[in-house]
């Protein structure tokens, strides 16, 4: 059974439309989830999520429809986006101790762990943090309460390279323990490092639902590099 | 509801919302238009709105293990704290009022609205008008809270306007009756006002959670 299930999700903006998208993920499975600036990530993610609603198709965790069972995934998923700064002048200590007694599974020894690994400091507030600490400390509220599946919206933005690096050797331990990611993001590198299949998104449609290598063989001509690939993509739409 | 309203306190609340509760003891002062204190306990509330709506608030609650609906019965949850804690303590001042000090000269040759039972019921009107106007409008957008405060605003002075006219109108002096006098009347109109707090403050949250419901965050 796979641990994250979406079917037909559509969503209809005035400017902008989330066509029949359809993917699932397993257990320690990486996705790499890519598309341009306004693609529908976001869209998707947030549908997924239940903070907008799609106008239709099916959202499954765990064998379970997100609507009606809305609480109970969310002590088995973890999310993070890179761009939202909660409570900017409030302790990280104080955050988190609320945080925790929301979650039946807070794991205060991963907690600790990660507060380490991340190099936090419980006494600062959100707004003395630089963009990649944000993201940091984001993560760790994710991963904290033992998510079984992390969807994270472009979590590298505004991570220096060794960050970055970082980040995405977290996520190749993580897939060790079985947890799924789910990362969005508009830079390819990340998605070549370290993900195990590729969502491409252009224009509200889904253009490709693979595995790396599967892309890499079809997509990619003769020696060409995925970002190079996506490039020529792009602009063949666009032209 | 009990960690949201945690949540609420320790992270989301603006230290105006406790601040203003001291503003309760505004029924002490004489000549002066003491429902205008309740007034400035939903200011300190809607500061609290301010704050949160910065710090992101309602995005990081909806993305906890509760119902998004929790989320909206979380916010009313907080404001009746608040306003059950003003309303103990400008209570406690009242029942000073019309006990110990209900002979005192500097209230009973002043000509604004005493502190009565009549004037409880009128706060309980304002801050559920607060609930329904404000609040409930509020979550309309989940955004927009200046036109909902604005027409709370208009609506609670068009309260105090009338329970300082109120008395003045023949037949109707006993609203502002000193300490126990006419008790029945006192304690029929505080009823009053506890059915209009309650009924106000009900309904409009049951609308807010479904108007939440609706929204794309």
């Amino acid at each position: 059974m796979p641990l994250c299930e979406i079917k037909n999700l559509r969503k209809t903006y005035p400017s902008f439309t989330l066509t029949d998208l359809s993917f699932q993920l397993n257990a320690g499975q990486i996705v790499g989830f890519i598309g341009r600036n306004g693609a529908g990530k976001t869209t998707t993610i947030k549908s997924m999520l239940g903070l907008i609603h799609p106008d239709g198709g099916e959202v499954c965790y765990f064998g379970l429809p997100f609507w009606g069972h809305e609480e109970e995934i969310k002590q088995r998923i973890g999310y993070s986006t890179g761009a939202v700064n909660y409570y900017p002048k409030k302790k990280i200590r104080n955050i988190v101790s609320v945080t925790k007694t929301f979650f039946s599974a807070w794991d205060d020894g991963a907690y600790r762990e990660y507060l380490s690994l991340f190099a936090l400091d419980e006494d600062k507030t959100p707004s003395e943090l630089s963009e990649g600490m944000k993201v940091k400390l984001n993560l760790l509220l994710a991963l904290s309460h033992r998510a079984e599946m992390l969807i994270l919206d472009e979590p590298t933005s505004g991570l220096d390279p060794f960050s970055r690096d970082e980040l995405l050797d977290l996520f190749a331990e993580l897939k060790r323990r079985g947890v799924a990611v789910l990362f969005s993001t508009h830079i390819t590198s990340d998605i070549e490092k370290c993900a195990d299949d590729i969502l491409y998104i252009r224009d509200g449609k889904l253009v490709a639902n693979c595995s790396m290598d599967d892309f890499i063989k079809n997509c990619c001509e003769d020696g060409e590099s995925l970002e190079d690939a996506i490039l020529r993509m792009e602009r063949g739409v666009r032209a | 509801m009990i960690k949201l309203l945690r949540k609420e306190i320790q992270l989301a609340a603006s230290p105006l919302s406790y601040f203003f509760i001291g503003f309760g003891l505004m029924a002490f002062v004489p000549g002066y238009p003491i429902l205008v204190g309740s007034f400035f306990v939903c200011l300190g509330l809607f500061q609290s709105f301010q704050t949160a709506r910065e710090a992101n608030d309602l995005t990081y609650t909806a993305l906890l293990p509760v119902a998004k609906r929790d989320v909206v019965r979380a916010k009313y949850a907080f404001c009746c704290f608040i306003e059950i804690c003003y309303f103990t303590l400008t209570g406690a001042v009242t029942l000073i009022r019309m006990t110990l000090l209900s002979n005192a000269a500097v209230y009973r040759n002043n000509v604004l609205m005493n502190a009565n039972l009549v004037y409880l019921a009128f706060v309980l009107l304002i801050l559920g008008l607060f609930n329904a106007i404000f609040v409930g409008g509020f979550f309309q957008t989940a955004y927009k809270f200046a036109k909902p405060f604005v027409k709370f605003i208009i609506a609670a002075f068009a309260v105090v306007g009338l329970g300082e006219t109120l008395f003045h109108i023949p037949g109707l002096a006993a609203l502002n009756a000193f300490g126990f006098a006419h008790m029945g009347l006192q304690l029929g109109i505080l009823a009053l006002g506890i059915l209009l707090f309650s009924g106000l403050t009900v309904l409009s949250k049951h609308r807010a959670m479904r108007n939440f419901e609706r929204i794309d965050l």
